[in-house]
């Protein structure tokens, strides 16, 4: 199929997928939310069939689709949840998503990273945080599930604005991805050249050299370096010293050469950050001492309560304690009748709330 | 398909076909702009900053994405920092977000469009 072809496929999907996400989203009347997150992933299934006629020869591993679909779908949710918890515990989900497509992208440090302190962290502080700021529901009340969290603003033209961006976006992605070359090697054996304990260590696991005799990697008597020869990112050999100063070349040819040597992600993250970008840890490091410090200095401050939340605080409890005292005034039997319907309201409350 | 899972361990890394990155890069788009409209369109204080740390989440895909295409690890550690500043900002703003909630008794974010004090 021409790229013409797949483009307008791209762009009929993401409109599926504007539908879906507009229905999907919490508002007045009637909000058709399940069958909004269909239709929404029937237009991701679009965009991938499309991506996927544009570059048949490409396609990513199977993981990849199962990981992106938890990954938008469980974004969709945060954003479509009148729960503001439940909205928490779904961005959850969408971080454990998107730290498996970090493994498929052999970020194995980055994955974990985002775990401990996406999922373990921030996102705790995020539900003390709601748990700290919900408003109290009045005694006739099981919860308060107030009204800006059950109706969103302006659905509608958000999603519009949206996927007007998401049109540019994947058009822009898609002609700057097809100038684009793969990159073959990078700096995946550059880094060997300063790691000569790894070198040797593997070098002895694939019995090339034999500590026992007193065999080493090479090394300039004068100047302390290493013998191991590089091409560009490759390494094309290095040298060995046994016996009474002997040396011998080993090369990437010969069958005793390690055939797993390379180097891992987290020590190329590793030299990336402290070799390559020292002082921004340090900067990172003030950042978050001052969040700290802001933090702690603005929970700490006292705060005059508005005119119209005292108000409203008051009336609150006011209907708190006629509810209470109707509840005590009332005799014994008609009271059970009461408990009766109010409980029939509670259990109403709480279908309406799941349902949504 | 599964020569992506076992990377790692290779010593010379097999080059990424630009069709993989142009996935993986929609992907990151698309969570950006559900992020984007969650921001415009939820009126909790609370859940319109969770949706800002879905845009640092969809970057952060993005970032990833070239460091694998371009074999080197600065996309990563770029990453290292998103998260350092990500986390500072959930600190600070959930601070402020309890500061304006303890005013108002509300996290309606509409009760703050008139800037009076």
């Amino acid at each position: 199929m021409s790229p013409l072809a797949s483009s307008i496929l791209l762009f009929a999907a993401s409109v599926v997928g504007a539908i879906g996400v507009a229905m999907a989203l919490p508002r007045r009347g009637v909000s058709p939310q399940l069958l909004g997150v269909l239709v929404a992933a029937l237009g991701l299934g679009g965009i991938f069939i499309a991506l996927g006629v544009r570059s048949p020869g490409a396609l990513p591993n199977i993981n990849f689709y199962l990981f992106s679909v938890i990954a938008l779908g469980s974004a969709l949710r945060v954003i479509s949840h009148p729960r503001p918890v439940y909205a928490a515990l779904y961005f959850i989900l969408t971080i454990l998503a998107s730290s498996g497509l970090y493994v498929l992208l052999s970020a194995e440090f980055m994955a974990f990273a985002l775990v401990i302190v996406y999922a373990g962290a921030i996102l705790i502080t995020y539900l003390f945080v709601l748990m700290l700021a919900t408003e109290t529901p009045t005694a006739d009340q099981v919860e308060a599930l107030s009204d800006y969290d059950r109706y969103s603003r302006e659905p509608l033209a958000a999603t519009i604005t949206g996927f007007v961006l998401v049109a540019a976006l994947t058009t822009m992605i898609g002609a700057g991805t097809a100038k684009m070359k793969p990159v073959a090697g990078g700096e995946s054996q550059a880094l060997l050249a300063q790691l000569p304990r790894k070198v040797e260590k593997a070098l002895v696991e694939s019995k090339a050299i034999d500590p026992s005799r007193g065999d080493r990697l090479a090394r300039n008597h004068v100047t302390g370096a290493y013998f191991i020869r590089m091409s560009g990112n490759r390494v094309v050999g290095v040298d060995i010293e046994y016996g009474q100063g002997q040396r011998l070349t080993l090369t990437p040819e010969s069958d005793k050469w390690p055939k797993s040597l390379g180097i891992e992600n987290v020590e190329g993250v590793g030299f990336s950050l402290l070799a390559n970008h020292p002082g921004g840890i340090e900067v990172a490091g003030v950042v978050l001492l001052m969040a700290m410090l802001g933090a702690v200095v603005l929970a700490r401050k006292k705060v005059e309560m508005d005119e119209q939340a005292k108000l409203a605080a008051q009336s609150r409890a006011l209907v708190d304690e006629r509810s209470m005292s109707a509840l005590r005034a009332t005799p014994r039997v008609a009271g059970s009748h009461a408990e009766h319907s109010n409980g029939n309201g509670t259990v109403h409350r709480i279908a309406e709330g799941v349902g949504r | 398909m599964l020569d992506t899972l076992t990377l790692a361990q290779a010593s010379a890394p097999a080059p990424m076909q630009t069709g993989t990155l142009h996935h993986y890069l929609v992907v990151s788009a698309l969570l950006f702009v559900i992020g984007l409209i969650g921001f415009v369109s939820r009126r909790n204080l609370i859940i319109m900053f969770l949706c800002t740390e879905l845009m640092f989440q969809a970057a952060g895909i993005a970032l990833i994405a070239f460091s694998r295409f371009w074999l080197n690890h600065t996309g990563e550690t770029f990453v290292i920092f998103v998260l350092t500043i990500a986390a500072a900002e959930a600190a600070l703003a959930l601070a402020l977000v309890v500061l304006l909630f303890r005013r108002k008794e509300s996290l309606d974010g509409a009760k703050w469009s008139e800037m009076r004090g």
